[in-house]
């Protein structure tokens, strides 16, 4: 099993650095990816998924981002120190992007034909004739119709879904053995989400890639995700597989996201939701992170900050709940009362 | 694209007509009376009469307007009153010496302006950028006639590399040129940087970045593009400043330009010279924005023209 593994995520630490003080807006993340699976990392705004997607390629705005700490190995090579020639070989053939904006995301004054084909040409040393003639056929294989005409156009000629399949066939071009996708459907409706999805998951089958899927969509997760990892204020708090997450949530904020969401077969005069709100990454508190908000903490919880443990074979969880110091911390609260 | 370069052709008829109107009304409000300045001191009033009756100086303002503009459509721009030379004679062979003088100015200006901008977004608050910054600063400051005069007295007169004044070799444009263009460079240096600085933090630059292209890829291929747009406004605005500039830059470096020309031919009433240098100046100046707007729509394809 662990022989294919293509990502591994040790101990990743971002942090901001300004004069408001330390962001730490990554802090400690871990994870694996294996070949041919979809590893989702859901969140709200501003829990790090975005950035933890963005350090893998050390494409976080430096300064005044710096990875501090912590190791991505790609097939067991660091790219945390790795020199930045090397790294450039590595962005856009073997791990790829696909970014939330497609608005934004394509150059506006560049044929997105040429956008596709220079990375073709430089990667895999294709000449300018087959580099365009490659570029036409990714632009057919996700779906936008008369891909020649359409190369030669500019992102403005394009709609917003066929912008962002002009990203999709970028980022697979080179046949990446990753792809990292932030957020790839939030700014398209919901009928163009789906299509989108179901060429990402062709593809996949057909390249056999990795993909990390970033989201705030519980819906696209249980969608596209075989592993999920929840996470909140700069860390994971959760993984488990997809199904079993659903299931049999293990994290108080996790089991409040899928209580939150509306159900469809019950009578729901309110929806339910999580109390407070998320702390600063500046100013974290010295215990969990999601103490405050959380409706089983007890005093061990603002205390000290509880570890990523193993729950089962398969499933991590960080929360005092499951470990043998709950029991303690349960049993000297009964003794004090 | 054809159609509005033509539409941009015909606008020609409306500057010429608003050009000749307000030189000649300036002209004729400047004090100094053209008759009396040609006849030279002590000429006897008949002496003068006749002259004034001899240049159609006596008419009444309009029919003297009317008949300018009738031929100048018909390609003539009338005598000099100093010595009887056509103007457009004059303005042929003074016009090819200032369109070199801008020419070498406006690349220099464009140039040394992209050049400066680039190193100063690439690596913003270094040293490097605050340096160049400075010297922009400072090439915005410095009036044109002065810094002229500066530049002569540094290499002309002191290390003796380069001719004073005067137009015969290519050595003689070089102090002229950047006297020139230095202002601009300058401002497109300034509008260089902060265009670059906006369009490096967009969405599209960390895009390029994520497909691996090197440094300098990203720079030339896909941040300058983009940033090159407003600079592109900014130049054609400069050229008009710079055919202002040229009446002081061709006196400080003794050209004989078009800017001289017209500077003489004000100083003796020559009123026919100075509103053929004028308009043919404006026509330099319309012909560079219908260039510049052109331009636009090769960068950028967004712009309807039309």
């Amino acid at each position: 099993m662990s022989n294919d593994v293509v990502l591994e995520v040790k101990n990743l630490k971002t942090h901001f650095i300004s004069s408001k003080g330390i962001a730490k807006a990554v802090d400690g993340v871990d994870f694996v990816l294996r070949k041919g699976e979809t590893l989702g990392i859901v969140g709200e705004s501003g829990c790090g998924k975005s950035m933890t997607s963005l350090s893998i390629l050390r494409l976080i705005p430096s300064p005044p981002g710096k990875i501090v700490d912590g190791e991505v190995l790609l097939n067991g090579k660091n790219l945390v120190t790795m020199p930045n020639a090397e790294l450039r070989k590595i962005r856009g053939n073997r791990i790829s992007m696909i970014f939330q904006e497609p608005m934004t995301s394509l150059n506006p004054v560049i044929p997105v034909g040429e956008q596709i084909a220079e990375a073709l040409r430089l990667h895999q040393g294709l000449s300018k004739k087959a580099a365009w003639a490659k570029s036409v056929e990714m632009i057919g294989l996700v779906g936008i119709p008369s891909p020649e005409k359409r190369a030669k156009q500019e992102p403005f000629q394009l709609s917003g879904g066929m912008r962002q399949r002009v990203m999709i066939a970028m980022a697979l071009a080179c046949t990446p053995e990753v792809l990292i996708a932030d957020e790839p459907t939030t700014a398209l409706d919901v009928t163009i989400q789906a299509q989108i999805l179901e060429i990402m998951k062709d593809l996949q089958r057909k390249i056999g890639m990795g993909i990390i899927f970033i989201t705030h969509d519980l819906g696209v997760v249980a969608e596209m995700c075989d592993q999920v990892a929840v996470m909140y204020a700069g860390q994971i708090v959760e993984h488990q597989n997809t199904a079993e997450l659903f299931k049999n949530p293990l994290h108080p904020y996790t089991q409040g996201l899928i209580g939150s969401l509306p159900k469809l077969y019950e009578d729901q005069d309110e929806l339910q939701i999580i109390e407070g709100t998320v702390p600063s990454p500046y100013d974290y508190p010295e215990g969990c992170r999601f103490a405050e908000r959380c409706p089983f903490a007890r005093s061990i919880c603002s205390e000290k900050q509880p570890d990523l443990i193993q729950y089962d074979e398969e499933s991590k969880v960080r929360c005092w709940k499951y470990t043998n110091e709950w029991q303690v911390s349960l049993t000297k609260e009964l003794v004090t009362t | 694209m054809i159609f509005f370069i033509l539409k941009r052709l015909m606008q020609i008829v409306p500057v010429i007509l608003g050009v000749t109107l307000v030189v000649f009304l300036i002209m004729q409000m400047v004090p100094g009376d053209s008759a009396v300045i040609l006849a030279g001191e002590g000429a006897s009033k008949e002496t003068v009469e006749e002259l004034r009756e001899d240049l159609g100086l006596n008419k009444p303002l309009h029919e003297q307007y009317f008949s300018y503009i009738g031929n100048i459509f018909q390609g003539d721009l009338g005598h000099s009153l100093k010595n009887n030379q056509p103007v457009l004679e004059e303005i042929m062979i003074r016009l090819p010496i200032t369109m070199e003088l801008a020419f070498f100015s406006i690349l220099i200006t464009v140039v040394l302006g992209l050049i400066a901008g680039i190193i100063s977004a690439v690596k913003p608050y270094s040293f490097s950028d605050i340096g160049v910054m400075l010297v922009a600063l400072l090439g915005i400051s410095l009036p044109s006639f002065w810094l002229g005069l500066l530049l002569m007295y540094i290499f002309s007169i002191k290390l003796q590399w380069l001719p004073v004044a005067g137009w015969d070799s290519m050595a003689h444009i070089v102090l002229p040129a950047i006297t020139l263009g230095a202002g601009g460079a300058a401002i497109v240096a300034r509008m260089t940087r902060s265009s670059m600085l906006e369009v490096v933090g967009q969405d599209y630059i960390r895009t390029a970045r994520a497909k691996g292209l090197k440094e300098h890829v990203i720079i030339y291929k896909h941040a300058l593009r983009n940033a090159l747009i407003p600079v592109i406004t900014v130049v054609g605005l400069q050229f008009g400043g710079l055919l202002g500039g040229t009446v002081l830059v061709e006196s400080v470096f003794a050209i004989n330009g078009l800017g001289r020309m017209i500077v003489d031919s004000i100083r003796t009433r020559d009123i026919p010279m100075v509103q053929g240098g004028v308009l043919v100046a404006s026509l330099v100046f319309v012909f560079v924005n219908l260039l510049v707007d052109t331009l636009y729509r090769v960068f950028n394809k967004r712009i309807d023209l039309n």
